[in-house]
């Protein structure tokens, strides 16, 4: 029995680009080595009653055009607004983003009159600048170095569309391209909460903190995000992350694709430069004319093939190819929701997210310890409570609390232990006690995870939760590797569509989609 | 109405200023040098001086010189001894050999790669930078001139430009190399002052920077005594010793510079200043559009580097000595920065000539208490304290170290290069976003100093890309 193409990987750019093929008619299957699809957008039950989004936790990224070809409603998903962020501050105060722009206005009036002026026109700004950047999401890098008509034409479309866009936004972007999150806000903004609070979405996932160069673009990517139209908005699925694996596997599955789980591929077969098929870890040898790996590069490259499969230099580039994971993920189940000193009691703050940044030297002094190998002994935070919106979520009267951790690097000193996940878990539960005093004793069960973990986990190489970073020289043309951004590999009929190609990253699914729009148009 | 005595009125004596006034000059224009200082600074240059101004100018006729010394550098070894490098590749390969084979095998290799990317970056600084939203055929033409040029360099090189620019230098280096020394000494290039440590992105473009105008394999920017043979150099007038600002009539035209103290103006329809951006442009804030000034504050300066300068009579035992042990080294010396703080152990570079040895020291972030003598003492005794090691000569001299911290040295923040070298702040990002054509919002007023592309530590390249602009944009009269 053979396929059309098999794709490796069942989390959600694997399962896009498998229902995209089907969706064209190709017969295809899916192979996941955990026993759920989803990878790192998973929901699993960890503790009787309680269900956690065990990695990844927000949605927002996911692209329209994927929720409407698949019709990802009619297949389950639902996304629950995230209504505000609460920045809990060491002085007692606080700084707070509600839904009602009104009142974030009047919120941050209360700490600075100026940057409430200035809060519209930077995010005017930065809802343009995130539409200019739209289309090269959807676009296939061309390369800079060809010199074959088809990449001249889009480079040169790509030059029209930047210059297109007029002096001063064109200069905006650069900056945003190369400056650090804090000296970028630092131009807009004097609240230093604010600055911390904004800039923190361009430290995560990455080795950086938000004095480095770099971070700007992270932030940017940040705000791609659309849910219904909307920018900038970010929200929950119902019943988890892993409700929209589900979603794109079940509509997968209505197109007729096959998807197994508990199938760890081994290796990839090539002959005379040309994939064949796949072998499992259990033996079993499947034929078909396109492998697709959604892993990461470097799993994609040095594990599934033989080095001497491919080019020395591009197996150089792969090898170079920065991971270096920084994030960590601290799950629990609790009997009652925190209380915060600057907000007591139990309320709406708790629909939205909790950001422990309170200081721009706060955050980037969680990176210093990062820098020289240790956690952070005072991490950076993210903090939510799905069951406040989503109460299927915990048993009744009960909650689960997802606290997303930065820094936690891979190669940490002597190494990750038992002994050392705990205490990172500990240094993670105290900072939180810092500013809700007695929320430990609430903790029913608690779930810590390292990037070791989640490399063990979820396969993504040093816990990466990008697949890859995403810096400056690794995106675009360059993502994972030069002449070799375009979803095709030196070996022919062997694709990848993972996060690690471009545009990378968070819960988008646009690589899987456009891995598959390459592959159909290479089978014309 | 009457006719102005000159064509153009330079501020500033400094090598830009003095390149861009004799460009001026050999044009045919009138043109007047205000300089502030009363005497000129004897003192080398250190920076490319591109071949085009050398020749142009004549100036090795009239006697500049470059100082090469070599080794280049020297750096201390963890387990004693020195790695010594040399102009002549060969030597410095057998130097590294001796404390790693590997690295000594792909140092040429490197090194071709790295001169190969500073001659892109040399020949985008001879000419004003490329004008991106300009609908002029003949910019068009010029900028895909230089993409052509470009892709003519081969993919390798295309490849190395995307990726290596955007890096930090410790990301290049732990690339090519295993050698703390070799990287220390490579790595303190990458952040020559800025406010960012060695695993920031954007250092590796600062290294590259830093090494146009330098042979293959020598990391250490050309030393000159262009200065010193410009204020010699006859054809154009100088005025010493007077402060001079921009002036504008009621109706906001440029009129010509103000000198001070007696407040006589002397009139011209072109000034050029070639002081760094924020000061030049300060007294004119009232009149000039909003959003420009507020670029023009944006525009990050930041100072980080102290000066010393020590008097030592007698030999020493190197030329120019690194003490930066390893990448490493250099983030922790950036943490304190971070934080407005001095480094306890910074990254020292010592350079012997003439009797004196110069001191860079980074990093010293600028503050307003630099003044203050806690905190010179502190700093003197952390550069003893670093260099002793060392040189053990230095601790009995420790009394004798003057240092100029950044707010002392008389530079806006007291940023040498008037205003930082990263990726926001370069090319047609200089001195602010969408005039980096050394022109200004006031007609008739150019800026040709180190905050003007390419920036500094190239030495009148942008003195030579002004006068260039000005000659095509204004008349004579």
């Amino acid at each position: 029995m053979g396929y059309d193409a098999i794709v490796i990987g069942g989390g959600h750019n694997g399962l896009v680009t498998a229902a995209y093929l089907a969706r064209a008619g190709k017969k295809v299957l899916v192979l996941e080595r955990r026993p759920r699809v989803g990878g790192a957008a998973v929901t699993e039950e960890i503790f009787p009653g309680f269900k956690f989004s065990m990695f990844s936790y927000v949605v927002s990224l996911l692209r329209p055009e994927i929720i409407r070809d698949l019709d990802l409603p009619r297949h389950g998903l639902h996304i629950l607004p995230l209504e505000s962020t609460v920045t809990p501050m060491e002085n007692g105060d606080y700084l707070a983003a509600w839904a009602d722009h009104d009142e974030t206005r009047r919120e941050l009036y209360r700490h600075s009159p100026r940057d409430a002026e200035a809060y519209d026109e930077y995010g005017r700004l930065m809802h343009f600048m995130a539409q200019a950047v739209k289309p090269i999401l959807g676009m296939v890098p061309p390369d800079p170095t060809s010199f074959a008509p088809g990449d001249l034409v889009s480079l040169l479309k790509l030059g029209k569309h930047f210059r297109g866009l007029g002096g001063e936004r064109l200069h905006a972007l650069v900056k945003l391209m190369t400056m650090s999150s804090a000296d970028f806000l630092d131009e807009w903004f004097e609240t230093d909460v604010l600055k911390a609070t904004k800039s923190a979405s361009g430290i995560i996932g990455t080795f950086l903190g938000p004095r480095s160069p770099g971070t700007a673009y992270v932030l940017l990517h940040h705000y791609m995000g659309e849910l219904d139209g909307v920018f900038r908005a970010w929200g929950f699925a119902k019943g988890g992350t892993g409700a929209v694996s589900e979603a794109i596997a079940s509509a997968a599955r209505v197109f007729g694709a096959e998807i197994r789980c508990d199938a760890s591929v081994a290796r990839v077969n090539v002959k005379d430069g040309r994939v064949t098929g796949v072998v499992l870890e259990n033996g079993d040898d499947l034929a078909a004319d396109i492998v697709v790996s959604s892993l990461d590069p470097r799993r994609t490259f040095l594990q599934l093939l033989e080095p001497n499969e491919l080019p020395p230099e591009f197996v150089a580039d792969i090898k170079r190819f920065k991971f270096r994971g920084s994030s960590g993920k601290v799950n629990l189940a609790l009997d009652a929701l925190p209380s915060l000193t600057c907000m007591p009691g139990v309320g709406r703050q708790h629909r939205g997210a909790f950001s422990i940044s309170p200081s721009l030297d706060y955050v980037e002094q969680a990176y210093d310890d990062a820098k020289y190998g240790e956690f952070s002994r005072r991490p950076y935070m993210d903090i939510v409570f799905p069951s406040m919106i989503d109460p299927g979520m915990a048993p009744p009267g009960k909650h689960v609390m997802s606290i997303f951790v930065q820094y936690a690097p891979y190669h940490l000193n002597g190494g990750w232990t038992d002994a050392k996940r705990e205490a990172f878990g500990d240094a993670v539960v105290n900072a939180v006690e810092c500013f809700a005093p007695g929320f430990k004793s609430h903790i029913l069960h608690r779930q810590v995870l390292t990037p070791l973990d989640i490399e063990r986990i979820t396969g993504l190489s040093e816990g990466n939760i990008f697949a890859g970073e995403l810096a400056l020289h690794q995106l675009f043309f360059l993502r994972p590797a030069p002449g070799w951004a375009k979803f095709a590999t030196p070996v022919r009929g062997f694709y990848q569509s993972g996060s690690g190609t471009h545009p990378g990253g968070g819960i988008m699914g646009a690589s899987g989609r456009l891995a598959a729009f390459r592959i159909l148009k290479d089978g014309r | 109405m009457t006719q102005s005595r000159y064509d153009a009125i330079v501020i500033g004596a400094g090598v830009n200023g003095l390149v861009a006034a004799h460009y001026l000059a050999r044009a045919g224009r009138r043109v007047l040098v205000v300089e502030r200082e009363a005497n000129p600074n004897p003192s080398f240059d250190i920076g490319w001086v591109p071949p085009q101004v050398v020749r142009d100018l004549d100036l090795e006729r009239h006697g500049m010189r470059f100082t090469e010394s070599d080794p280049w550098i020297a750096a201390p070894l963890e387990g004693g001894g020195r790695l010594e490098l040399s102009r002549d590749l060969d030597r410095s390969v057998e130097a590294i050999r001796r404390i790693s084979p590997a690295d000594a095998a792909q140092w040429p290799d490197f090194c071709t790669r790295m001169r190969r990317l500073a001659a892109v970056l040399e020949r985008l600084y001879v000419v004003p930078p490329p004008d991106i939203e300009s609908r002029d055929p003949r910019e068009l033409a010029r900028i895909a001139g230089l993409g052509l040029y470009v892709r003519r360099l081969g993919k390798q090189t295309i490849i190395d430009l995307a990726r290596v620019l955007p890096m930090s230098i410790a990301e290049l280096l732990d690339d090519w190399f295993e050698s703390d020394a070799l990287k220390g000494i490579l790595g303190a290039v990458g952040v020559w002052h800025l406010k960012q440590g060695p695993r920031s992105g954007g250092t590796a473009f600062n290294f590259l920077h830093h090494h146009v105008g330098s042979p293959i394999g020598v990391f250490r920017p050309p030393v000159s005594n262009i200065g010193s043979v410009l204020s010699d150099l006859p054809g154009i007038e100088v005025l010493r010793g007077q402060e001079a600002v921009a002036t504008h009539g009621p109706d906001g035209r440029l009129i010509g510079v103000m000198v001070g103290p007696s407040g006589d103006t002397i009139e011209a329809p072109v000034v050029v200043s070639s002081e760094d951006p924020r000061s030049a442009l300060e007294h004119l804030k009232p009149i000039l559009d909003p959003e420009f000034v507020r670029a023009v504050d944006n525009i990050k300066y930041r100072g980080v580097v102290a000066r010393g300068t020590l008097v030592w009579q007698g030999p020493t035992s190197f030329t120019n000595l690194c003490v930066a042990p390893s990448l490493e080294y250099l983030e922790r010396a950036y943490d304190a920065a971070k934080y407005g703080r001095d480094s306890e152990r910074p990254y020292v570079e010592l350079r012997a000539e003439d009797g004196r040895i110069d001191v860079h020291v980074q990093y010293v972030p600028f503050r307003h208490d630099d003044s203050n003598p806690d905190r010179q003492r502190t700093l003197r005794a952390a550069v003893v304290a670093v260099v002793a090691p060392h040189v053990p000569e230095i601790k009995t001299a420790e009394s004798r170290l003057v240092l100029q911290c950044p707010d002392q040295l008389d530079l806006t923040e007291g940023h040498l290069y008037h205003g930082e070298l990263t990726l926001d702040q370069i090319l047609f990002m200089r001195p602010v976003p969408g005039w980096s054509r050394y022109r200004t919002p006031l007609d008739g007023l150019y800026l040709c100093g180190a905050g003007t592309h390419p920036g500094g530590g190239i030495a009148g390249a942008a003195g030579r890309n002004a006068a260039r602009v000005i000659l095509k944009e204004t008349k004579r009269s």
